[in-house]
């Protein structure tokens, strides 16, 4: 019992997101334990509530009410029952996030998008900050687009470099937000791959996409996601081989022609 | 209409009047325009984070300014200010310049805080978010994240307000505060002549701001050239 508490990275519990009252239920109740070295995808029709799921886990989305206990610490409390202030900014550093639309900073050379947060946040020099940001970049091939800024860059070689950002704090997990969603399709392919070497290195994700192939071949938890609730969980077997709910059988029908 | 007489007459008067009152004025003019901007962007800065603020009676206090300032005739501000100021500040007695240049800055200030609240508030929230999901604090995020966005959204359009403020300086003229539109009056009240003074002060307020506005439209494109470099 107390072993699998030390695996699991995020417990979410009966996580909650209402809007307008209560009349929009975009999380009803979301249970779930991500635990360390998990891939797990997250699929579910749009407006179903995995992009609020995703975004309630490093708090860009405030929940209504349920816990996130990140790394032993419930980050959805400002205050800690012994009566210590929540630190979010020092957790958020661990979590890692990836976006739909990248979200560079585009008044800054690649370069200068990689070593903002690690300079500002945790104390590196420059000459320190910018060593781990040119060989992050050389891993995803993008060294000597170091010195270019955004607007000059592929929306794929974009979406690496929001990769590598990212990693450049040396997260525990990795949030992607339909990263592939705004690419070009003959862009998606890289993207993809910059991911599955992540995964095959043990990075922890948990990954809101589209992309069926991915999920079969490297997640290794898929959630079904639906108005706002986990309708099923399981192995990529599991999932696509034997759907259980009619809801993932209509989906699945509808998204694996 | 003698229009060759008017033409002599624009070109005398100019030649004769340009460094006793035309030089003169148009330092006036300079001075307070350049006092309002200054002031009027510092002033209009604060007012635009306590309209971004979380605290709510200071949000309205900065709704209800600006609101005020911009539902009212300006010539009415500067009336105002200048008849109350000394009232309720002795040390400003017979300092009309000082008033009027305060009536100006008020003025400014509520119409470059609705410039710098929408420059910011036009950068991407997925910016934030980026730089949150980093670590980055609010604090930090706002100074290296958004501001230096934000920056380049409000500079072109403080630079319209600057040439504005230099045409709106002439309604100080009403309280004979020796700007270019003062020495108009003056050189009018002299030679008698109505029109030749007011063509000759016209061309010079066309001839700075159109100067302006060429200068600031250069900076912005070049502004615009950095990001893509």
């Amino acid at each position: 019992m107390e072993k699998q508490d030390n695996e699991s990275l995020i417990s979410v519990r009966e996580l909650k997101k209402y809007f307008n009252d209560g009349e929009i239920k975009a999380l009803d109740g979301i249970t779930v334990d991500i635990n360390k070295g998990d891939v797990m995808v997250v699929i579910g029709p749009s407006g179903g509530g995995k992009s609020t799921f995703l975004r309630s886990l490093n708090l860009l989305e405030v929940p209504t009410s349920g816990q996130i206990i990140f790394e032993g610490v419930d980050i959805t409390k400002k205050k800690s029952d012994d009566g210590k202030k929540l630190d979010l900014p020092l957790h958020r550093r661990k979590i890692g996030m990836v976006f739909q639309h990248f979200n560079l900073f585009p008044h800054k050379t690649i370069l200068q998008n990689m070593t903002l947060a690690p300079m500002k946040t945790k104390g590196l020099s420059q000459a320190e900050a910018e060593e781990k940001a040119l060989a992050l970049l050389e891993r995803v091939g993008l060294k000597d687009r170091a010195d270019a800024y955004p607007s000059q860059l592929s929306g794929g070689q974009k979406q690496r470099v929001a990769i590598v950002r990212a990693l450049a704090m040396e997260p525990d997990v990795m949030l992607f937000d339909e990263p592939t969603s705004a690419l070009d399709p003959e862009m998606v392919g890289e993207v993809l791959a910059v991911m599955k070497e992540l995964a095959k290195s043990g990075m922890t994700m948990v990954v809101v996409t589209h992309e069926m192939g991915f999920a079969k071949e490297v997640g290794n938890r898929i959630l079904f996601i639906s108005e706002g609730k986990i309708v099923e969980e399981g192995t990529p077997d599991q999932i696509f081989n034997d759907p259980q709910s009619p809801r993932l059988q209509d989906f699945l029908s509808k998204v694996l022609i | 209409m003698n229009f060759q007489v008017i033409g002599r007459n624009i070109i005398q008067i100019a030649v004769k009047y340009w460094d006793k009152f035309l030089i003169d004025g148009l330092s006036y003019t300079f001075a307070l325009s350049a006092i309002t901007v200054a002031f009027g962007a510092i002033f209009g800065a604060v007012l635009a984070l306590q309209k971004m603020s979380k605290i709510a009676p200071l949000r309205w206090l900065s709704v209800a300014y600006v609101e005020i300032i911009r539902g009212t005739p300006m010539l009415l501000q500067l009336y105002m200010f200048y008849f109350a100021l000394p009232m309720l500040i002795p040390a400003l007695n017979k300092q009309k310049f000082a008033c009027i240049a305060i009536a100006l800055v008020c003025n400014s200030a509520a119409y470059v805080s609705e410039v710098i609240r929408s420059g910011i508030q036009a950068v991407d929230y997925g910016q934030t978010e980026a730089a949150l999901s980093l670590g980055l604090t609010k604090t930090q995020n706002f100074f290296s994240v958004v501001l230096p966005q934000a920056v380049k959204n409000i500079l072109p359009a403080l630079g319209n307000e600057f040439i504005m403020i230099i045409k709106d300086t002439s309604l100080a003229s009403t309280f004979f505060i020796g700007d270019l539109m003062t020495q108009y009056v003056l050189i009018k009240g002299t030679t008698y002549l109505p029109i030749e003074p007011l063509v000759i002060v016209g061309v010079i307020y066309f001839t700075v701001t159109f100067i302006l506005s060429k200068v600031f439209g250069f900076f912005e494109r070049r502004m615009r050239h950095g990001e893509a470099r």
